[in-house]
């Protein structure tokens, strides 16, 4: 019970919150580390999240204002595209990466598949202007917004004027994204003594997490917030990963760790969606793990490739990542459009 | 005695005009003084002045092309003294626009009044700069001013340093038969790990007897010619057949190794 609600709440400064919006106190669950986003530059407040939550679902951001941010993030499945391996745009255009999930975005340094942005809040102008996502570009879209009637007033609940600028439209959308917090998972309160308990299985699985996943998969967050080449088969466009935005020969092939939280709602699963199942993913991780170039060593270890897991560990590791979906989270009627 | 005061006014106008150019002895420096420095940049391919849209030029290989966009960031500029000493002009970004000729001669306010006598500057958007926060990136460098005229990547979070785009024979035809080439250089040297840095300085001293000497009543211009043909030739040989599309820092080395060399000094002002 030492754990239990013990909530620190992170209450931050140099802010001009008023009466009329209030700021939001940024609440760190008790069993996660601090968070790495530096609140002090952009204090939230309930305006600024309701006007991050209402872009996030405005069409107008895409080229033929028809397409939003939560077309390829939907909350039910984790704020991901559900049922596509990689994503589409406007005019029905492909991507070539699944949609990652949006969660616990505070304490990530590094977004998307390749880490190719630092900054949580630069993260909007990418796909805003990619063109196979929304295909518009950033001064477009403000335009737009300044010709409504709605956002004007938007932007002036949330810093205090009607001016639309570049700076507060990436700081609102980063106000709503760091809204978006998953630490309520039976996991979760199984792990802070709230009750809760896991059955045999899911325990087993836990422990055999801990003994085979976790060294990527790390901590609270469920990743150690690395790239690495996990051995896909090499296939499709032969995505080089990070190499795409680093250029570098040690970095082809890797990709972001992704967290696991609600991993049960948000496949497909892999950089290019290319498993439907859990139990596809740990099938490659047993069995299909490829030679390729940068393997992580982590996977060829005593002279065996990929991680050795009988066919009941495998079942029992899928039991143990089901118990990290976060109900709550996935239906919280605060992240949902009004 | 007509033609006399004919000779007479041409003569006094002529001593007015070259005098107005040249003020060969500008007044002693008083400490305290400031005027604004202008930097003038003229793009051109080499003799010729760049127009965009359907002039054709030609490469030093012999390819030609038209320009549709040439586009370059300056920053960090600084300015040396006779005397040794520099001054610098931290936190000043310029962006160089050949469509719009309000861009042309950015201006540097408050430079102590001196004799100068050489110029040095980033093309690009330095490396602390490139990874500031949203709240730092105004003016210039306010992604949501560009349109479609784009100088950031998105995906790759940074500033596009250089961007010439314009059309060539030498170029593949795309699906409208349109043969486009595109050279964007960016790439700041990463945030985390060391990656491809394109950006460079250039110094560049003024010709003989060319100083800018900047008084109360003396706001210089530094005339800056800008070669587009030494981005294609320069160090390396670039040809738009090999490279007609350029959008990663490591291909646009040769780029960045060749625009250094794209800057001269032509000459001053001092009025």
């Amino acid at each position: 019970m030492w754990l239990l609600s013990v909530s620190l709440l992170l209450v931050w400064g140099c802010s001009s919150p008023n009466e009329s919006n209030p700021e939001v106190s940024f609440t760190v669950p008790a069993n996660f580390p601090e968070p790495v986003y530096p609140f002090e530059r952009n204090p939230m407040t309930t305006a600024g999240v309701e006007l991050g939550k209402a872009l996030f679902n405005e069409p107008l951001l895409s080229r033929d204002n028809t397409f939003a941010c939560a077309e390829c993030h939907s909350q039910p499945y984790g704020f991901t595209h559900h049922g596509h391996d990689v994503s589409h745009g406007i005019n029905n255009l492909m991507g070539t990466r699944n949609s990652l999930p949006l969660q616990n975005l505070a304490w990530e340094s590094s977004f998307f598949w390749d880490g190719g942005v630092f900054d949580l809040d630069l993260v909007p102008i990418a796909p805003l202007t990619n063109e196979v996502e929304l295909g518009e570009n950033t001064k477009n879209v403000l335009d737009k917004l300044r010709a409504t009637k709605k956002y004007p007033l938007l932007f002036k609940k949330a810093f205090g004027s009607e001016e639309i600028t570049t700076e507060r439209f990436l700081k609102a959308f980063s106000q709503f994204m760091l809204t978006l917090v998953s630490a309520n998972s039976r996991y979760d309160q199984f792990i802070r003594n709230e009750g809760e308990t896991l059955t045999a299985d899911e325990q087993a699985g836990m422990k055999l997490f801990e003994q085979k996943c976790s060294s990527c998969h790390k901590g609270a967050l469920f990743t150690d917030h690395s790239f690495r080449n996990n051995g896909l088969f090499i296939q499709g466009i032969k995505d080089v990963g990070r190499a795409r935005v680093t250029e570098l020969e040690k970095d082809k092939y890797t990709f972001r760790v992704p967290s696991l939280r609600n991993v049960a709602v948000t496949g497909p699963y892999m950089h290019d969606g290319r498993f439907y199942t859990l139990e596809a993913v740990l099938d490659h991780y047993a069995e299909g793990v490829q030679d390729t170039q940068n393997l992580d060593p982590l996977f060829r270890q005593n002279n065996i490739r990929g991680i050795a897991l009988t066919s009941q560990e495998r079942q029992q590791i899928v039991a143990f990542l089901k118990t990290l979906t976060d109900e709550e989270f996935l239906k919280n009627k605060r992240f949902a459009a009004e | 005695m007509k033609f006399h005061s004919f000779l007479f006014i041409t003569f006094a106008f002529l001593i007015s005009v070259l005098s107005s150019c040249t003020k060969e002895n500008p007044s002693p420096v008083t400490a305290g003084d400031t005027n604004d420095i202008i930097l003038e940049f003229d793009n051109r391919v080499g003799a010729q002045k760049l127009v965009l849209g359907e002039t054709t030029y030609q490469t030093g290989t012999g390819e030609s092309f038209t320009v549709s966009t040439f586009n370059y960031f300056i920053s960090n500029v600084s300015l040396k003294k006779t005397d040794g000493s520099s001054i610098k002009f931290p936190n000043q970004y310029f962006l160089i626009r050949q469509v719009d000729n309000k861009t042309w001669e950015p201006v540097l306010k408050n430079v102590p009044a001196g004799d100068y006598q050489e110029v040095t500057f980033t093309i690009g958007v330095d490396s602390a700069k490139s990874v500031s926060p949203v709240a730092e990136r105004t003016g210039v460098l306010d992604e949501g001013s560009y349109g479609e005229d784009g100088m950031y990547w998105g995906w790759n979070s940074g500033y596009i340093f250089l961007k010439l785009e314009g059309t060539s024979p030498a170029a593949p035809a795309n699906g409208a038969g349109v043969r486009r080439f595109q050279f964007h250089v960016g790439g700041f040297g990463g945030m985390t790990g060391a990656t491809v840095n394109n950006l460079r300085t250039v110094t560049l001293p003024f010709p003989q007897n060319q100083l800018a000497t900047v008084r109360k009543n003396i706001a210089p211009t530094i005339h800056v010619i800008t070669n587009l043909q030494k981005l294609f030739s320069d160090k390396t040989t670039v040809k738009i057949a090999d490279t007609p599309a350029i959008h990663m820092p490591a291909a646009a080395v040769p780029l960045a190794n060749n625009y250094v060399n794209m800057f001269t000094v032509d000459h001053t002002h001092n009025d």
